[in-house]
C-alpha cells in the first residue's frame, strides 16, 4: 500500500509505479558486490530474503529484499554504494537489522538490496572523557559485555528490548529509561559514506588530528548529525556515543496508581520535576497491560474476542498487583544529592496518594533483579515476552505521537485512544514517556500474526489513530516502514515544506536515488512526479 | 577477541570483534544468550512449554545440531529467524555443536 511500486495511496503525489531494476541488472549488481565483501558475506537464497524480511508484519510480502551484502569496513561500503549508484539499483541499511516492530531488516521498497553492517564491530573507548566510538554492528549487549569484563565503570542506556545497536537505535531515534534515555541526542560526531561514495567526518571528525570528536557536537558551521538521523542522506560507519560516568548510587520509587483517572495527576507531578532537574532520567509511565502482558497470555483470562473487560482487567491486575498506571522514578548522582531530591519527590508523589509507593536503592556493586536493570542500563530482551500474549506468533506495531507534558492534553489524547482501541477490538498497552520538555506517548499493538481476521483490523486501526492524533497536532516521532509516508504527511507546515526541503537534499546528495527510497518518507526525484524535471 | 590498548592522553581501548576465533560456547554467549540466557525472552517463553529447569537451551540433552541449525535460520513461534549476516553458517554450526553436545 505504502510501497509505490505496488500501489498509490489515495492523495499521495507519489508518481505512478517505479520501474524497478529488470533481473539482469539485480545479478549484475549482486554480482559485483560479492566481489567487494566475498561470496560468504552476500546471501540472496528465498531463505535469505525470507530472513531479511519484516518479522512483524501486516503483509509479509511487501518488503521482501533482493538480498543482503555484509561489509566489514567502510571502505567496503563505499564501494557498494558505487556499484548500486552505477546500476541505480536501490539499496537499504540495517546497523544489526533488529528494529523489531518499525520492519525489522526489511527495507520500503521490495527488490532493494539490504546492507546489512552487523559485522562492523569496532569499539573505541574513551575512558577519561566518558565516550565512545562505534560501528553499527555493536550491539546494546556488546558494548555492556564490553564494558563490564573491563571493570570500565561507565554505562550505556539501552531500549526495552535491547537485542539491536546501539548506533541503529541512536539513529531511529530510540529510548531508554536512564539519564541518557533519549539516545539521538548522546551522539557526538559521525563517519558517514554518502550517496555517491564519498565520505565525510561531522563536527570536530573534520579536523583530522582534533582530540575532541567525541566531545563538542557541533565542530564549526553547520552540524550534520541529526541530518543523518532518520534520513536517507547518507550512511553512518561510524558514530560516538556519550556513556554515563557510573552514579554513587540510584534510588527512587516503583509508584503504581489505581485509577485511569490518575494519568493526569501523575503527569501533572513528574514535569515540572522533569523540567526542573529533579528528575534527571527518562520515566515512562506504563499501563496496566505493559507490565501484564509479558507475565501471562490472554487464554488464561478469556476466550472472547474484542478488548479485555473490566472484570479481566481488574482480576490481571489484582493477580500481579499492579495500579492502572505504573512508573519507576530514579534518581542518580552523590548520595547526599541524591537524597536531597529523594525528600523532593518522595513528598510530590505522596500528595497524589499512590496505590502503592515502593522505594529502591542500589549501589554498584550490589545484586539486583534482572527487571530493574533497564534503570541502570543493562541490556535485556525480557519485556519482547509480549509476543507471546495471544499464545502463537506474535509482534508489535507502534503508535507514538508526540505530546506536551500536560496532564490534562494527556488524559484527553489517553481516552480517545482507549476508545479507539476498544472500537477496533485490541488490548490496550500504552505508555508516556518524558523527555525534557515533550512527552512521547507509546502506544503498542500487540499483533496476533496467526489470525487473518485480527490483522486485517491492524492497518484500518492505525490509520485511524494517526489521523484522530493529526486533528490535534500530535504527530509521530518513529514509524514502521509502512506507516513512514502517512506519518511524514503530518508534518504539512507551508505544502509540505518540509518534505519538499528534506527532498531537494535527498536529490542533491543522491541523483541516482539508491539510498533507502522511501525512509521517513523521503523519495527520490524518479519516485515522485513533482520531483521530476 | 583481538584487543588494542592504547595509553596516551586518555585511556583508549579497541575491541577488533570479529567473532571469527570464538568457540561454540563462546559464540553462544555473544549472539544467543541475550534471549537464551536466564533472564531472556526465549528461555521466559519456552519455559511456558516446557519444564522451567530445561528451558535454558544450555540445559537441554534432547538438541541436535540439525535441529539447532534450523531453528536458529527459520525462527520457531515468536524466536525471529537468525541472518547469515548476523550469524554465519560457520558460526551457527559451532554454536549448533556445542548445544547439542556432539549430536549430529
Amino acid at each position: 500500500m505504502m510501497n509505490p511500486r505496488n500501489n498509490i495511496e489515495k492523495g499521495n503525489p507519489l508518481d505512478a509505479p517505479h520501474a524497478p531494476p529488470s533481473a539482469a541488472t539485480l545479478d549484475k549488481t549482486l554480482k559485483a558486490m560479492a566481489g567487494v565483501v566475498g561470496a560468504a558475506a552476500t546471501f540472496a537464497s528465498e531463505e535469505d530474503r525470507d530472513d531479511y524480511s519484516d518479522r512483524f508484519p501486516i503483509d509479509p510480502h511487501r518488503h521482501r529484499p533482493f538480498a543482503a551484502v555484509a561489509p566489514t569496513s567502510a571502505e567496503q561500503v563505499q564501494a557498494l554504494v558505487k556499484i548500486a549508484a552505477a546500476q541505480r539499483v536501490p539499496i537499504w541499511t540495517v546497523s544489526r537489522g533488529k528494529n523489531l516492530g518499525y520492519g525489522t531488516a526489511a527495507p520500503v521498497v521490495a527488490g532493494s538490496i539490504v546492507l546489512d553492517l552487523s559485522r562492523m564491530q569496532k569499539i573505541t573507548v574513551d575512558v577519561e572523557n566518558a565516550t565512545v566510538l562505534l560501528e553499527p554492528g555493536v550491539g546494546f549487549y556488546d558494548l555492556y559485555d564490553y564494558l563490564q569484563t573491563r571493570n570500565i565503570p561507565l554505562w550505556l542506556s539501552v531500549p526495552g528490548n535491547s537485542w539491536g545497536s546501539v548506533i541503529g537505535n541512536a539513529l531511529d531515534r530510540g529510548l531508554g529509561y536512564t539519564p541518557y534515555g533519549e539516545h539521538t541526542r548522546n551522539i557526538c560526531g559521525m563517519e558517514v559514506v554518502l550517496p555517491d561514495g564519498d565520505m565525510v567526518r561531522t563536527g570536530m571528525g573534520a579536523m583530522p588530528n582534533a582530540p575532541s570528536w567525541q566531545l563538542h557536537k557541533y565542530g564549526y558551521g553547520p552540524a550534520w548529525d541529526q541530518l543523518f538521523v532518520q534520513s536517507n542522506f547518507g550512511i553512518v560507519t561510524k558514530a560516538g556515543m556519550w556513556l554515563m560516568p557510573q552514579p554513587q548510587i540510584v534510588r527512587g520509587f516503583d509508584v503504581e496508581m489505581d485509577r485511569m483517572e490518575d494519568l493526569g495527576p501523575l503527569i501533572d507531578v513528574i514535569g515540572p520535576l522533569r523540567r526542573e532537574g529533579v528528575l534527571q532520567q527518562s520515566p515512562t509511565i506504563g499501563n496496566w497491560f505493559r507490565a501484564a502482558n509479558i507475565l501471562t497470555t490472554r487464554k488464561q483470562w478469556t476466550d472472547k474476542p474484542g478488548s479485555l473487560s473490566d472484570e479481566v482487567i481488574a482480576a490481571i491486575r489484582k493477580q500481579f498487583g499492579l495500579g492502572w498506571w505504573g512508573v519507576s522514578l530514579r534518581i542518580y548522582g552523590r548520595e547526599t544529592v541524591v537524597q536531597a531530591n529523594m525528600d523532593i519527590l518522595g513528598k510530590a508523589l505522596n500528595a497524589i496518594k499512590p496505590l502503592s509507593m515502593k522505594p529502591f536503592s542500589w549501589r554498584p556493586g550490589e545484586p539486583f533483579s534482572p527487571t530493574q536493570g533497564g534503570w541502570m542500563g543493562v541490556p535485556m530482551t525480557f519485556p519482547l515476552q509480549s509476543a507471546n500474549w495471544f499464545g502463537g506468533r506474535g509482534g508489535h506495531i507502534g503508535f507514538s505521537p508526540v505530546l506536551t507534558q500536560s496532564g490534562r492534553l494527556a488524559m484527553e489524547q489517553f481516552n480517545r485512544t482507549y476508545a479507539r482501541y476498544k472500537e477496533f477490538g485490541m488490548d490496550y498497552q500504552a505508555s508516556f514517556a518524558f523527555g525534557e520538555r515533550h512527552m512521547l506517548n507509546v502506544n503498542a499493538i500487540l499483533l496476533n500474526l496467526d489470525d487473518p481476521d485480527f490483522m486485517k483490523r491492524v492497518d484500518p486501526f492505525l490509520r485511524t489513530l494517526i489521523a484522530d492524533a493529526r486533528q490535534h497536532g500530535y504527530g509521530e516521532y518513529r514509524a514502521h516502514i509502512d506507516y513512514m509516508d502517512t506519518v511524514a504527511d503530518c508534518y504539512d507546515y507551508n505544502n509540505h515544506a518540509l518534505r519538499r526541503l528534506n527532498e531537494r537534499v535527498k536529490n542533491a546528495l543522491d541523483p541516482a536515488g539508491i539510498l533507502a527510497p522511501g525512509k521517513s518518507g523521503i523519495w527520490p526525484a524518479a519516485y515522485r512526479k513533482e520531483g521530476k524535471a | 577477541m583481538k584487543r588494542v590498548v592504547l595509553v596516551g592522553v586518555t585511556s583508549l581501548v579497541t575491541l577488533g570483534a570479529q567473532a571469527a576465533d570464538l568457540d561454540g560456547k563462546q559464540l553462544f554467549h555473544q549472539k544467543c544468550e541475550m534471549c537464551h540466557g536466564a533472564a531472556g525472552m526465549g528461555t521466559g517463553l519456552l519455559a511456558r512449554r516446557m519444564k522451567p529447569e530445561v528451558a535454558l537451551l544450555e540445559k537441554r540433552d534432547d538438541l541436535s545440531a540439525a535441529y539447532v541449525e534450523r531453528a536458529a535460520r527459520i525462527g520457531i513461534l515468536n524466536m525471529p529467524p537468525i541472518t547469515r549476516g548476523d550469524v554465519s553458517d560457520a558460526q551457527l554450526a559451532s554454536i549448533a555443536q556445542y548445544l547439542s553436545r556432539g549430536k549430529p
